[in-house]
């Protein structure tokens, strides 16, 4: 015997004391209404002005630039410190997790970590100063910028991939064990693999993070451009030249073109976001 | 296995590098801190207010209470809303849109610090300006910019840490007729507290790091007392003086100095976020 | 036997109930009554319905998204699925005890006294007195007395689970709802609580589901066996499990089940 024909209703929860809910929705959704206010302004402000000869030609003093060289250096310091740290801070990872020799150790190495951590960019910035660029006698240049992106990555990316690997069970290593495979078989075939999607979604947090960084960069990658790109040559980043024209800058069309770079630099890190995702996603979907 | 050998030596050689790395930046900055120390003492730069570094005088007492001043505002500032942001994205929003709304707060966690001063200098400063007749810049624009940049960090650990409440405590004290409310205040926030307090701690650290923000909006001298005069924090501080006391200037340790301050500030925040979370009820 | 109240009054009526949770049927055209102070045990294969059935008692199966009912249930005056009934008040007289023992991370003391509270209770002799008597009631008393502001988690696995099912007495339930309450506690854990429903049975109206048949026989007045949603035989537990009507009750009963 059918009753589908008569509709059974569907069993709403009962609003019964839910008023501070209400209250925290208020409040939370002015708060994002507050966040968005940061990034709305920059849209409308620096739409208009965002175009090809933007993106491409370099800055002007006298107005009417671009930021072209400073996309490039942005891209290239990024890639190239995140090509050198990140594996590195995989390596200690897996020193980390992986093996039984600092198992004691453990609490001191989570300690060190975190305070190295937090320790303010500028500090680590400073210290590239005094000893790469004056007892190295490095330039202030796109190399000195690469260096010092790549210290503060370092164990950002360390604590990322630490609570990665962290999550995966102990009972699947003792399995992986149990039939034989060595640590390094175990970690390559298993350990990695699995991690993998996470770890690439986590990075993009960190070129994120990296793109952003300004105070670290401007007295070692400095503040200026040139007309082609070279390692020893300065180097200044997106996020850089916004502080500088904000700060410093003397253009006549100021306020456009730091709401034009801001924008750019906006939209580089939610590209970097989404991509990351997306092949987090794919890497996922292609392990199943 | 042979893998395991060549790997095993790569393994060692990265940890020891980055302890290398690590040991040596701590070294730069204590040793830096051991030359100051021992020309100028350490509690009386610490505990005076004259700061004229080219005539040899280092009185850090105003940075350190800007850098303390700010980052405590800013944390009360940004409280609510992240605990609001929080309480919605774990307990309000459901399916879809809590993804859609952690997604977006993940896009504000990276949105870089340059961008949230930029908005301070058009935003914030002119409005301060304009209710307080003040130059703008100061303490409090640098709160509320600061405010700003640390609620999404906020928000997202403050929501984990209500993630983390199990469900069966939630199912527990609704099954003996408590409201949502009820269960609100008196199960979910006292249980996910200990977690709530670490992500406090973590907020406080990322402001006392802050500097680039802070720098656009806090003016940048010592002005007179109050959180509408230009100020300095430890970070700006260190931004701005860095050019005019470069290294082998007798005033480049107390650079080094002000960074051991920060390392100390961060050490002790990483000790209490550690020992919290061994909060356990006994 | 003893009963607190008429017996013809049934206090749980249940009429032509369906569940579906989407498009997916979990309860089809239930009907059963349960008068005061009875207990009725609920056996079944994994995956009948027991615990969608128990959940629709005190309303706790709204916390699941897309629900779709059909039918009534009346639990005393309440009209369970009406969209107006007051649930805190339908939930304090109806208790539930679940599965797993679930403590508050609070003191002994304060998880029992949490319901009273939430009820409004402020006066600190009260709550003591309150606290003392559930506990006595959970036959926890003994072996916590001047241990209440210890925290609940210090427990063991069986007395944490009396600890609940004294907060739930906290709160002068009518019925009590036990959701497999031994099936993750160690046997002689387990025993114990199975003495407290005894002693508790003259008290209130019971329903507990049971994957552990003897368990059901042992204690309850009536056996309701679930398939596949449906409720295939209900009756007396002693006729059930001697002489069952339905084929299928008897495969379950017997062991002899695909």
């Amino acid at each position: 015997m059918s009753k589908s024909d008569l509709s059974p209703k569907t069993l709403k929860p009962i609003a019964q004391g839910r008023s501070a809910h209400y209250v925290m929705a208020g409040i939370g959704v002015a708060a994002m209404l507050a966040l968005l206010s940061v990034v709305l302004p920059l849209a409308v402000q620096g739409l208009p002005r965002l175009n090809m000869d933007f993106l491409f030609k370099p800055p002007r003093e006298l107005g009417g630039g671009g930021i072209g060289p400073e996309i490039l250096n942005t891209l290239i310091m990024v890639g190239l410190s995140q090509c050198i740290s990140l594996p590195l801070a995989i390596i200690i990872a897996i020193y980390r997790v992986e093996y039984d020799h600092i198992r004691h150790l453990a609490r001191w190495f989570d300690q060190g970590l975190q305070i190295v951590l937090s320790l303010p960019t500028m500090v680590i910035g400073l210290i590239v100063v005094d000893v790469a660029i004056v007892r190295w006698h490095w330039p202030i240049s796109v190399e000195s910028g690469i260096l010092v992106l790549s210290l503060i990555n370092w164990p950002f990316a360390v604590f990322l991939t630490v609570q990665v690997l962290q999550r995966i069970p102990d009972e699947w290593r003792e399995a992986s064990r149990a039939l034989g495979a060595s640590r390094w078989q175990t970690i390559t075939r298993l350990i990695l693999p699995v991690a993998w999607a996470d770890i690439i979604e986590l990075t993009g947090l960190t070129v994120a993070r990296l793109m952003g960084e300004t105070a670290a960069l401007i007295y070692t990658a400095g503040l200026n451009v040139t007309s082609r790109f070279a390692f020893s040559a300065p180097g200044e980043t997106v996020a850089v030249h916004l502080w500088y024209i904000r700060t410093e800058g003397l253009m006549p069309d100021a306020d456009q073109v730091a709401a034009a770079t801001g924008l750019v630099l906006l939209l580089l890190v939610i590209a970097v976001l989404w991509v990351s995702q997306k092949f987090a996603e794919w890497v996922k979907n292609a392990n199943l | 296995m042979k893998i395991d050998k060549v790997m095993d030596r790569v393994t060692h050689t990265v940890f020891a590098l980055f302890l290398v790395v690590w040991l040596s930046v701590a070294g730069i900055i204590v040793w830096g801190t051991w030359r100051f120390i021992s020309h100028y003492g350490f509690l009386s730069p610490i505990l005076s207010s004259r700061w004229n570094p080219l005539a040899g005088q280092f009185g850090l007492w105003p940075f350190i209470l800007g850098s303390l001043t700010v980052t405590v505002l800013a944390v009360v500032i940004a409280f609510p809303g992240s605990l609001a942001l929080s309480v919605l994205g774990s307990r309000i929003l459901q399916g879809i849109w809590r993804r859609y709304f952690v997604r977006l707060l993940m896009v504000f966690v990276s949105v870089p610090s340059v961008l949230y001063g930029w908005w301070g200098l058009i935003v914030i400063v002119p409005w301060v300006r304009r209710l307080s007749g003040t130059s703008g810049y100061g303490m409090l624009s640098a709160s509320v910019v600061l405010g700003l940049m640390i609620l999404p960090t906020f928000s997202i650990l403050s929501l984990e840490a209500i993630r983390q409440v199990p469900e069966s405590y939630v199912e527990g004290s609704v099954g003996l007729g408590a409201t949502e409310d009820q269960t609100l205040w008196r199960i979910i926030l006292p249980a996910a507290r200990p977690r709530l307090v670490q992500a406090a701690l973590i907020a406080v650290a990322r402001g006392l790091g802050e500097t680039i923000a802070v720098q656009m909006v806090i003016g940048g001298q010592i002005g007179g007392p109050g959180l509408l005069h230009p100020a300095a924090t430890l970070t700006t501080q260190l931004l701005t003086d860095l050019p005019f006391l470069p290294p082998g200037v007798p005033g480049h340790d107390v650079l080094d100095f002000m960074a051991f301050d920060l390392m100390v500030l961060m050490t002790i925040i990483v000790w209490l976020q550690m020992r919290i979370g061994s909060w356990r009820y006994e | 036997m003893t009963r607190t109240s008429d017996e013809t009054t049934p206090d749980i009526e249940v009429h032509q109930l369906s569940v579906w949770y989407g498009q997916t049927p979990a309860l089809r055209n239930v009907n059963l009554n349960i008068s005061a102070g009875q207990i009725l045990a609920i056996i079944g294969p994994s995956g009948c319905g027991k615990s969608t059935f128990l959940r629709v008692l005190n309303r706790m199966i709204e916390r699941f998204s897309d629900v779709r009912v059909e039918g009534t249930v009346r639990v005393g005056s309440f009209n369970v699925l009406d969209d107006h009934v007051d649930v805190t008040q339908l939930r304090r007289a109806v208790g539930m005890v679940f599965q797993h023992p679930n403590p508050f991370p609070m003191t002994i003391f304060d998880n029992v006294a949490y319901g009273p509270r939430i009820f409004g209770m402020r006066s600190s002799t009260q709550l003591r007195k309150t606290v003392e008597d559930s506990l006595k009631q959970a036959a926890l008393w003994d072996e916590v007395r001047g241990k209440l502001r210890r925290g609940a988690g210090t427990l063991s696995g069986g007395q944490q689970q009396r600890l609940c099912i004294a907060r739930a007495l906290a709160v002068n339930p009518r019925v009590l709802l036990l959701d497999e309450p031994t099936a993750s506690l160690d046997p002689v854990s387990a025993a114990k609580i199975e003495e407290l429903i005894v002693q508790l049975k003259s008290q209130y109206t019971m329903v507990i589901v049971t994957h552990n048949l003897q368990q059901a026989a042992r204690v309850s007045d009536l056996v309701a066996f679930f398939e596949q949603g449906r409720l295939i035989e209900m009756g007396n537990t002693q006729e059930m499990f001697t002489a069952p009507r339905e084929k299928r009750t008897e495969e379950f009963l017997t062991g002899r089940f695909d």
